[in-house]
């Protein structure tokens, strides 16, 4: 790095840390595309910066975070995946069908797939992931007690009978929610503390090399991976980095190849992208990432819904947006997150709905018996992670309930702390936290809903259990596809209207990846799955 | 001597015992559940949740846990962290030498530095230079050191380009012997002077106020009649005497840095206990958190120690009280 560049990165480290605070400008994306300038050669390098240095777990059967969901992209794969646009594309199942009862599903595996360690792929591996790792997987608690039965009447076929259709399991098939195991390592053996869950065998790009603790893992080629002569680079090197800003002094000094900036040090990143040697790169289609309010409704004010709806109309949204996520998002529409084109109903928009109102608001809580009384109308305890972009939206929202009368105490917590607070006591008023919705609502939308009644801690915590919401919801999701919309429609009706949970803002999502590697554009082409598998960039020679 | 020894590690038992039930009881007071950590922000299947917490014993009752534990520790084993899937030793053994590097190296530059400037200061007849060097010192010791890290990241690692930002060597490397040895050493440079300026300002303050106690003292007064030269006083009779209180302060400071530098570690992803530490309390992996708290216990106490010893070999008075 010359001298210039380096000042500017020192001033761009600046004003990344000033923007961080204090909330700078939106800047214009710096684009994505780049001509691929050549014929892929292999070997090189990655070193791809990962948010944590402690990860207990790889295999992304048995967890969700977002560090192992990174790293199982590179050494795991699945039936299908999704392309820019949130198509269905075929990834170990060559083809697929459905039966018109919407029961059985068929899927045609690839043939000659071998796993990294070797061994040969079959059907088999599929009857014993979903058998043995489906009770463990977060995303299939919906489809496991409607199996009928798993079965591989050959080697290449995959034979799935429930008792009672479900629309969305295709999309439980994908590649993040479901990626395969394989039966001869695990067969026999304690899964849930498994070795290999730590020393995985898969049948990515890349196969596990070693682990150096709280500082790095390694993947090399996979010399037996099935879209051979992919992969073409030799390694893909994650580096433990927990802070995000050093993760951008990584990137910017050269350190590291690529990392996916927070929402909010996006501009900074773009800043220092500017004349730096790397690029932010916006994801086409990514999961919703939706900013919600959480309402206890076992307590006294929450319970009424007037109360709710006057909180909804006292928030500028806008301004969340503006001022939190600099511009990198937008207000949420209704709880089917805008991404589920085929699901999301127009019809239903807060925007309009709940528009920014204090008059409103007011003449709400008016109503709902709670006039100002010395300035004040009633107290609650808005409680939050410490941690961004949590606690600068919790700001936001403390400022314009604080202006409507309402005596606004914020909890600021450890995560561990809010979640025992919010999901196990229930010791809060409202709550704010940001949640992923993956491919489907049954994944990751449903859980803010429907009846909660063990209180599982990242699902509904609210206490709203309405029997006719659940009815929508559950018929929702088994619905043919052509008719799904008009249910979702009903199902997010009923949320308006009755608003357990306010929906703030749905965010984007970046990447920042140095320029010298090519073809990269291709790996963005996962849609819900944004992170790449590195499968298909490459490095000219003068580069590695 | 050797019993003296013997008698400290002795005493070190029931500190040990409080510590470990102590740090029991604070870990079983927070609220926070391991396998929520395992899992990340989605609901837990109940089935994943049985069989994480029957392997484990998570849900024994907190006396037998505690029984347990101090058996198991009795006969070495220090637990399994459930968070990094391994032996709770076999972590600390594997991230205690990075942190001993770090503050090895640290307090190899900080001694000399604190050393020169305490002495630069206490023992000048000129009032400017000693007002400078107390103000440079107190200044440089109240920058917290995760603060003064930024800062040297941002001028030396981002404008000047002559260090890297984090981590504790390249993640490839194409080096061998002296080049190898150059390319680690430039990780090191930064948090090593960070953490080196912090602690050198601690002792130049120390050794100020006992070099100025030593020089009003009876024998340097003797020393000075029989005409000795000033740089004969301070090397002689002033450095010797002046250094037990020092001994004192930078040994408990290198221990405690011995458990981990927890705010520098974390301002320069130095993956060393202070890490292991921090990320442990952040995923409830209560058996690490433990085991990092009793090598840190064990770490002041030997260092206590140490201390002791050294006094001795420095005063003969104290040597002759035992």
């Amino acid at each position: 790095m010359d001298t210039a560049k380096r000042n500017d990165a020192w001033t761009m480290h600046r004003l990344g840390v000033i923007s961080l605070f204090a909330g700078a400008s939106s800047l214009l994306l710096s684009a994505g595309a780049q001509a691929d300038d050549g014929k892929p050669v292999p070997g090189g390098t990655v070193i791809a910066a990962l948010n944590s240095t402690t990860i207990p777990n790889l295999n992304t059967q048995m967890t969700s975070s977002v560090p192992a969901l990174f790293a199982a992209d590179v050494w795991a794969d699945g039936l299908m995946t999704y392309d820019r646009e949130a198509n269905r594309v075929p990834r170990l199942a060559k083809s697929w069908t459905i039966s018109e009862d919407g029961k059985t599903y068929t899927f045609n595996l690839r043939e000659g797939v071998k796993w990294s360690d070797g061994k040969p792929f079959s059907a088999a591996d599929v009857v014993f992931t979903l058998e043995n790792f489906g009770k463990f997987n977060t995303y299939l608690t919906k489809l496991m007690p409607l199996v009928e039965k798993a079965s591989a009447p050959d080697d290449k076929t995959f034979l799935l009978t429930l008792k009672q259709p479900l629309t969305a399991t295709l999309d439980l098939f994908d590649k993040e929610v479901f990626p395969l195991m394989p039966k001869h390592i695990y067969e026999g053996k304690d899964i849930a503390t498994h070795p290999a869950n730590i020393a995985p065998v898969g049948l990515g790009p890349f196969k596990f090399d070693k682990w150096v603790s709280g500082q790095s893992i390694t993947f090399v080629r996979n010399p037996h991976y099935w879209e051979a002569p992919k992969p073409y680079l030799d390694s893909v090197i994650f580096a433990l980095i927990p802070n995000p800003q050093q993760r951008l002094n990584a990137i910017v000094n050269g350190e590291v190849n690529w990392f996916r900036p927070e929402v909010v040090q996006v501009p900074a990143t773009q800043q220092a992208a500017k004349r730096g040697s790397f690029r932010v790169v916006p994801i086409v289609t990514n999961a919703p990432e939706t900013a919600v309010i959480d309402f206890n409704l076992r307590r006294s004010p929450m319970n009424n819904v007037k109360v709710r709806q006057a909180l909804f109309h006292a928030i500028d949204r806008q301004r969340i947006v503006r001022d939190v996520y600099q511009g990198l998002a937008e207000t949420a529409k209704n709880a089917i997150p805008t991404q589920f084109k085929n699901l999301h109903d127009t019809s239903v928009n807060y925007d309009t709905m709940y528009a920014y109102d204090p008059k409103r608001a007011a003449q709400l809580l008016d109503e709902a018996g709670f006039p100002l009384k010395d300035g004040k109308r009633f107290a609650l305890e808005l409680a939050v992670i410490s941690a961004a972009p949590y606690d600068a939206v919790a700001q936001v929202v403390q400022a314009q309930w604080t202006a409507l009368g309402i005596d606004v105490k914020l909890s600021a917590l450890d995560q561990q702390i809010w979640t025992n607070k919010v999901y196990t006591q229930h010791d809060f008023d409202a709550s704010i936290i940001s949640l992923t919705g993956r491919s489907n609502p049954v994944l990751g939308v449903d859980r803010s809903f429907v009846c909660n009644e063990t209180s599982v801690p990242y699902a509904n915590p609210t206490s709203y259990c309405n029997p006719e919401f659940d009815k929508v919801a559950a018929n929702a999701a088994s619905a043919p596809a052509d008719q799904q919309k008009a249910h979702y429609k009903t199902y997010a009706e009923i949320i308006a209207r009755d608003l357990n949970q306010l929906a703030l803002t749905n965010s984007r999502v970046f990447e920042a990846v140095t320029n010298n590697f090519k073809n990269l554009d291709a790996q963005f082409n996962f849609s819900f799955n944004t992170h790449p598998n590195w499968a298909e960039a490459w490095l000219p020679k003068d580069k590695q | 001597m050797l019993r003296f020894v013997g008698r400290r590690a002795l005493y070190a038992i029931p500190l040990l015992l409080a510590i470990i039930i102590l740090m029991f009881s604070m870990l079983h007071m927070i609220p926070g559940d391991p396998v929520q950590a395992l899992v990340g922000d989605y609901p837990v299947p109940p089935a994943y949740r049985q069989v994480i917490e029957e392997k484990y014993r998570l849900n024994d009752p907190f006396l037998v846990q505690v029984g347990n534990y101090l058996l198991n520790v009795a006969q070495g084993d220090f637990g399994f962290s459930y968070q990094n899937q391994r032996g709770v030793l076999d972590l600390i053994l594997e991230r205690a030498p990075r942190t001993i590097l770090l503050a090895s190296v640290s307090f190899a530059l900080a001694i000399p530095l604190g050393m020169a400037i305490g002495i630069a200061a206490g023992t000048t007849r000129r009032p400017g230079v000693d007002k400078f060097w107390t103000t440079t010192a107190l200044i440089a010791y109240a920058i917290p050191t995760f603060w003064l890290g930024q800062l040297l990241v941002m001028l030396f690692a981002l404008r000047l380009g002559w260090f890297p930002t984090q981590g504790i060597g390249p993640l490839i490397s194409r080096t061998h012997g002296i080049a190898w040895l150059f390319e680690k050493l430039r990780y090191l440079a930064l948090p090593v002077l960070a953490f080196g300026i912090h602690e050198g300002m601690r002792i130049a303050r120390i050794m100020r106020a006992s070099v100025i106690d030593t020089l009003s003292q009876g024998y340097i007064i003797t020393a000075r009649s029989k005409g000795l030269s000033r740089g004969q006083i301070i090397r002689s009779h002033v450095l010797r005497n002046s250094s037990l209180p020092l001994v004192t302060i930078a040994g408990y400071a290198f221990g405690s840095a011995l458990g981990g530098a927890v705010l520098l570690e974390t301002v320069f992803t130095w993956p060393g206990l202070g890490l292991l530490l921090v990320d442990s309390i952040r995923l409830r992996d209560n058996m690490t958190v433990v085991g990092v708290v009793i090598f840190s216990a064990v770490a002041v106490v030997a260092m206590n120690l140490i201390v002791d010893l050294l006094y001795a070999a420095l005063d003969p008075r104290i040597r002759t009280m035992r």
